[in-house]
C-alpha cells in the first residue's frame, strides 16, 4: 500500500467535500444588499391614477413593506394576491406600498382594477427610486422598520412564508 | 400511462445496471467467461432501457402530454418544435435523463466495440461503467424523477428557460458537452480496471486512449460552442468569463489533455503509468464535481439549474467515487512497475513531464479560484467572488509556458540527446518566433504578454509545421513524387502523428487569437436618437429606428443600425431585447458582423421604443473568428488521428489473447 498516495488523496478529498458540503443549502442568488441596516432612501412619488403624492416619511413609526413591480413581469402577477392578502391581514401592524417602474399608467390601472389591491401604489416614472434602492429586476421587496431602516430585502416573487419570515424582522417584538 | 411506463423503464435500468456492475466485478475476480458474458448482456439491457426512457420523454414532450410532470414543467404549445426537443435538457430532471441517454449509448457502444478484445480488463471496466450508470439511474428514479404523474394535467405549460430559447446554439452546445462529460466515464472504467488488475499493458492503453480522445474532442467543441454562445447572446463582447460552470467544463478538459500526452510517454517509455491513470481518474472526478456545481445551486452562474435536493446526492456520489479512487490508487499504484526511466532533462519525455505539471498546476489554479468563495464564506461568513484578474494573472503565464513547451517538446528527440542534436533542434525555430513577433509588432501589438505569446506561437508554429510534414519530406528526399509522398506519408500511414500536429497548429492559432482579441479590443458606449450617426472606432453607425415584434412566447424590441466603413456601406445590424413571458429581466441578443480580421459587435443596453432613443455597447474585436475555426480544426485533427491506419488495423486483428484472459465465444 502506498501511504503517501492515501494520505494526500484523503486530505484533498476531505477538504473538497467539506467545502462543497458547507456550500449546500445557501442560495448564491441571495446577494445581501448593502442597504440592509441603512436608512431607507427617501422618496415622494405620485399615486397611480391620482395626483396625490405619497411620501415615504409619512410611514415612520410603523413597519413598511415596499414592493417594486411592473405589469410586464410574470412573477409580479404571481405574488400580487399574496401581498394583497397579507397587507389586509397585517393592516394594524404594518403598511404596504407598491412602486411601479418602467410601465404605462393605463396598464397599471387596469391591472389593479382586475386584481384588486389593499394598499397604495405609486409610479416611479424616471426610475430614480428604483436606482436609489439598487433594484436589479422586478419583483423586489424591501422590509423597513418603524425607524425607517431597511432590515431585509427579497429578490424575486414573494411567497407567504418568505413574507411572514421577513415581516417578523420588522414587527416590534 | 406514459409516466408509469417511464418509471418502469428507469427502475428496470437501475436494476440492470446494479446487477451488471456486480456481475462485472465478480467476473473480474473469478475470471469467469460466463460471468463476463452476463455482465455484457446486462450492459446492453441497461443501455436499451435507459435510451427507451429518454426517447419516451421526447415523445411525451412532442405530444404535449402534460400528465408527465417534466412536460408540465418545461413544455409549451407555443414554442417551436426545436425548442420542444431542446426542453429535454433544459431543466434539472430532464438533463439528468439526457445524461442517462448519453451514458447508455456510450456503455452499449463501448461494450459492443470491445466485446472480443481486452478480456483481461473488460469485466472490471463494465463493472465501473455500470456502477456509475446505477447511480445516475437511481438519481432519475428518485430525487430527479421526471416521470411523476400530474393528477390534473394543465392545458399548457410555461416552456423552457428563455435563455435556452434565445439561440439555436443551445440546441448544439449541451449535447456536445454531455458527449464529452459523460464520455469520460469510459476511459475511467479502463483506468480503474487497469488498477484493479495491477497492470497497464499496451492492449488496454489503446481503448483507454481512444475513448479519452473521443470524449476530449466532444469536450473541446463543447467548450468552444459555449464560448461562442456567450459571445452571441450575453452581449458583453466576450466569450469566457471564468464563471464557475465554465470552469467546471474546463477542469476535466485540462486533466484529459494532460493524460492524452502522458499516455504517449507510457507507450514509448513504459513510465508515468500511475500518473497517467491518476489523471484519467481525476478527469472523471472533475466531471462529477462539475455536475455537482451546476446542479446543487451552490454556485451562482448563468448555467445553474434551480436549487434542488439532488445536490447532496451528487455530493455523496462524488465522496464515494473519491474514496474508491484513492483507495484503489493507494493499494495498487505500486504494482504498476515502470519499464524504463527518464533519460535526460533535454528529451521529449522530460518536456511531456513539464507539460503535465503545467496542466495540473493550471487545473489546481482554476479549481481553487472556483471554490475559493465557498471557503471564504464558510470561514468568515462574508460573500465574495473571485474575478477575472485572479484567473488572468494566474492562467496567462501558465498558458504561455504550455505554448512554449508545445514548441520545444516536439522539437526534441525521445530518449537521450547529444548537445549537438539539442542545438540543431532548438535553434532554427527562433526564426519563426522572430517572424511572428515582428509581424505582430508591425500590426500594432504592444502588450508584452501578447508579444511573448506571438514569439512562443511562432516558435511552435515552425516546429509543428516542419514536424507535421516530416514523413512526406523524407519520402520526397528518397525520390518519391509529391503525390504519393503526400498520400502515403501523411494520409494513409501515421495518421495519429499527422492528426496531433494539426491539433498543435490549431492550438497555436487559438492561443494567439485569444491573446490578440482580448488585449486589443475596443469598447465604447453610444447614445442615439433616431436618425443620428455617430463614429465608433473607424466605423460610422446610424440608428435607423426601433421596431417591436410580438411572438407567442416573447416580445422583441429590435434596433436597426446601418454600419458604414470608409464611406462604404458594410452591413445592417439588428441587436434586440427579448422579453419572455415568465422572466424578470429582458434578455438581449447582440448582433455581430464578422470578418477574418475583426468582428464589429453591438449590443443594446437601453432602448425606448416610444421616444425612439437607443444606447448601445460597441465592441471591435480582432481575430475572434479564428478562435471558432481553429477549435474546429483541433477537433477535426484529433478525429483524423483516431481513424486507424492500415497497419494498425492488421496488427489489431493479430493481437494475441492477453495472458490470464479466458477465451470467450
Amino acid at each position: 500500500m502506498n501511504r503517501s498516495v492515501l494520505l494526500i488523496g484523503i486530505v484533498i478529498a476531505a477538504a473538497l467535500v467539506a467545502i462543497l458540503f458547507m456550500g449546500l443549502g445557501k442560495n448564491p442568488a441571495e446577494i445581501r444588499s448593502p442597504l440592509v441596516g441603512k436608512p431607507a432612501p427617501v422618496f415622494a412619488l405620485r399615486e397611480v391614477g391620482t395626483n396625490r403624492t405619497v411620501d415615504i416619511t409619512q410611514y415612520r413609526g410603523k413597519p413598511l413593506v415596499v414592493n417594486f413591480w411592473a405589469t410586464w413581469c410574470g412573477p409580479c402577477w404571481e405574488e400580487h394576491p399574496i401581498l394583497v392578502a397579507n397587507a389586509r391581514m397585517y393592516a394594524d401592524s404594518a403598511s404596504f406600498l407598491g412602486v411601479v417602474f418602467q410601465d404605462k399608467e393605463d396598464k397599471i390601472l387596469s391591472f389593479l382594477q382586475q386584481r384588486g389591491s389593499s394598499y397604495p401604489t405609486v409610479v416611479d416614472d424616471a426610475g430614480k427610486t428604483a436606482i436609489a434602492y439598487g433594484v436589479g429586476g422586478v419583483p423586489e421587496t424591501y422590509f423597513i422598520d418603524a425607524q425607517g431602516v431597511i432590515v431585509a430585502k427579497h429578490n424575486g416573487p414573494m411567497t407567504p412564508d418568505i413574507l411572514r419570515e421577513n415581516l417578523q424582522k420588522v414587527l416590534p417584538q | 400511462m406514459i409516466p408509469a411506463l417511464g418509471r418502469l423503464l428507469i427502475l428496470g435500468s437501475l436494476l440492470a445496471a446494479a446487477a451488471g456492475a456486480i456481475l462485472g466485478f465478480a467476473a473480474g475476480r473469478t475470471r469467469s467467461a460466463e460471468g463476463l458474458k452476463w455482465a455484457r448482456r446486462f450492459a446492453y439491457l441497461y443501455s436499451g432501457l435507459i435510451v427507451s426512457a429518454a426517447l419516451l420523454m421526447v415523445y411525451a414532450l412532442l405530444a404535449h402530454d402534460f400528465s408527465v410532470s417534466y412536460v408540465a414543467q418545461v413544455g409549451s404549445r407555443s414554442v417551436p418544435t426545436w425548442v420542444t426537443i431542446v426542453s429535454l435538457w433544459s431543466s434539472l430532471e430532464g438533463s439528468i435523463l439526457f445524461w442517462g441517454l448519453v451514458l447508455g449509448t456510450y456503455i452499449g457502444a463501448a461494450t459492443f466495440l470491445t466485446r472480443n478484445r481486452y478480456e483481461e480488463y473488460q469485466p472490471d471496466a463494465i463493472g465501473v461503467w455500470l456502477a456509475c450508470a446505477a447511480f445516475f439511474s437511481f438519481l432519475i428514479a428518485g430525487p430527479a424523477n421526471p416521470f411523476h404523474t400530474v393528477p390534473s394535467p394543465p392545458l399548457d405549460g410555461p416552456g423552457p428557460n428563455p435563455l435556452l430559447q434565445n439561440h439555436i446554439l443551445m440546441a448544439i452546445h449541451p449535447p456536445f458537452l454531455y458527449l464529452g462529460y459523460v464520455g469520460f466515464t469510459i476511459p475511467f472504467g479502463f483506468a480503474c480496471a487497469a488498477l484493479l488488475k495491477g497492470r497497464l499493458g499496451h492492449n488496454v492503453l489503446k481503448p483507454l486512449r481512444e475513448s479519452l480522445m473521443l470524449s476530449w474532442i466532444f469536450q473541446t467543441v463543447a467548450i468552444m460552442l459555449g464560448g461562442w454562445w456567450a459571445y452571441e447572446v450575453l452581449g458583453w463582447g466576450g466569450y469566457w468569463a471564468w464563471d464557475p460552470v465554465e470552469n467546471a467544463s474546463l477542469l476535466p478538459w485540462l486533466t484529459a489533455t494532460a493524460a492524452l500526452h502522458s499516455i504517449m510517454v507510457v507507450e514509448r517509455r513504459g513510465i508515468l503509468k500511475g500518473w497517467t491513470i491518476t489523471l484519467v481518474q481525476a478527469t472523471f472526478l472533475l466531471v462529477i464535481l462539475g455536475t455537482f456545481m451546476t446542479r446543487s445551486g451552490v454556485f451562482n452562474s448563468v448555467h445553474s439549474f434551480k436549487q434542488s435536493a439532488i445536490g447532496p446526492t451528487i455530493l455523496g456520489f462524488l465522496a464515494v467515487s473519491l474514496l474508491f479512487v484513492i483507495g484503489l490508487l493507494a493499494f495498487r499504484i505500486d504494482k504498476l512497475e515502470p519499464e524504463g526511466r527518464l533519460e535526460g532533462a533535454a528529451s521529449r519525455e522530460a518536456m511531456f513531464l513539464l507539460n503535465n505539471l503545467a496542466f495540473v498546476l493550471l487545473t489546481f489554479t482554476v479549481l481553487i479560484g472556483t471554490v475559493f468563495p465557498l471557503i471564504v464564506e464558510a470561514m468568515k461568513g462574508k460573500q465574495m467572488s473571485v474575478g477575472r484578474p485572479y484567473f488572468d494573472s494566474m492562467t496567462v503565464p501558465l498558458g504561455a509556458l504550455l505554448l512554449f513547451l508545445l514548441g520545444v517538446g516536439p522539437a526534441l528527440p525521445w530518449g537521450r540527446a547529444s548537445r549537438e542534436q539539442v542545438k540543431k533542434a532548438l535553434i532554427p525555430p527562433i526564426a519563426g518566433a522572430a517572424v511572428f513577433t515582428l509581424i505582430g509588432y508591425a500590426l500594432g501589438v504592444r502588450s508584452p504578454w501578447t508579444l511573448i505569446t506571438l514569439a512562443f506561437g511562432g516558435y511552435a508554429a515552425q516546429v509543428t509545421l516542419s514536424q507535421m510534414f516530416l514523413p512526406m519530406i523524407q519520402r520526397m528526399r528518397n525520390g518519391e513524387p509529391l503525390g504519393s509522398a503526400l498520400i502515403d506519408g501523411q494520409l494513409r500511414r501515421g495518421r495519429r502523428r499527422f492528426g496531433s500536429y494539426i491539433v498543435h497548429a490549431a492550438v497555436v492559432l487559438v492561443i494567439i487569437a485569444i491573446a490578440i482579441s482580448s488585449s486589443m479590443r475596443t469598447q465604447l458606449e453610444l447614445h442615439f436618437v433616431k436618425g443620428q450617426t455617430l463614429k465608433a472606432a473607424g466605423y460610422d453607425v446610424t440608428f435607423v429606428g426601433v421596431e417591436q415584434r410580438t411572438e407567442p412566447h416573447r416580445l422583441s424590441t429590435i434596433g436597426t443600425f446601418n454600419i458604414v466603413k470608409d464611406g462604404k456601406p458594410l452591413t445592417t445590424l439588428t441587436p434586440r431585447m427579448n422579453q419572455y413571458q415568465m422572466m424578470r429581466e429582458p434578455i438581449g441578443t447582440p448582433d455581430v458582423h464578422s470578418t477574418a480580421a475583426r468582428d464589429f459587435y453591438i449590443a443594446l443596453s437601453n432602448v425606448d421604443a416610444a421616444a425612439e432613443t437607443a444606447s448601445i455597447s460597441v465592441f471591435v474585436l480582432p481575430m475572434v473568428m479564428w478562435i471558432w475555426l481553429a477549435v474546429i480544426a483541433m477537433a477535426l485533427g484529433a478525429l483524423f488521428g483516431l481513424i486507424p491506419s492500415r497497419r494498425v488495423i492488421l496488427s489489431a486483428a493479430k493481437d494475441p489473447v492477453p495472458e490470464g484472459a479466458t477465451e470467450t465465444a
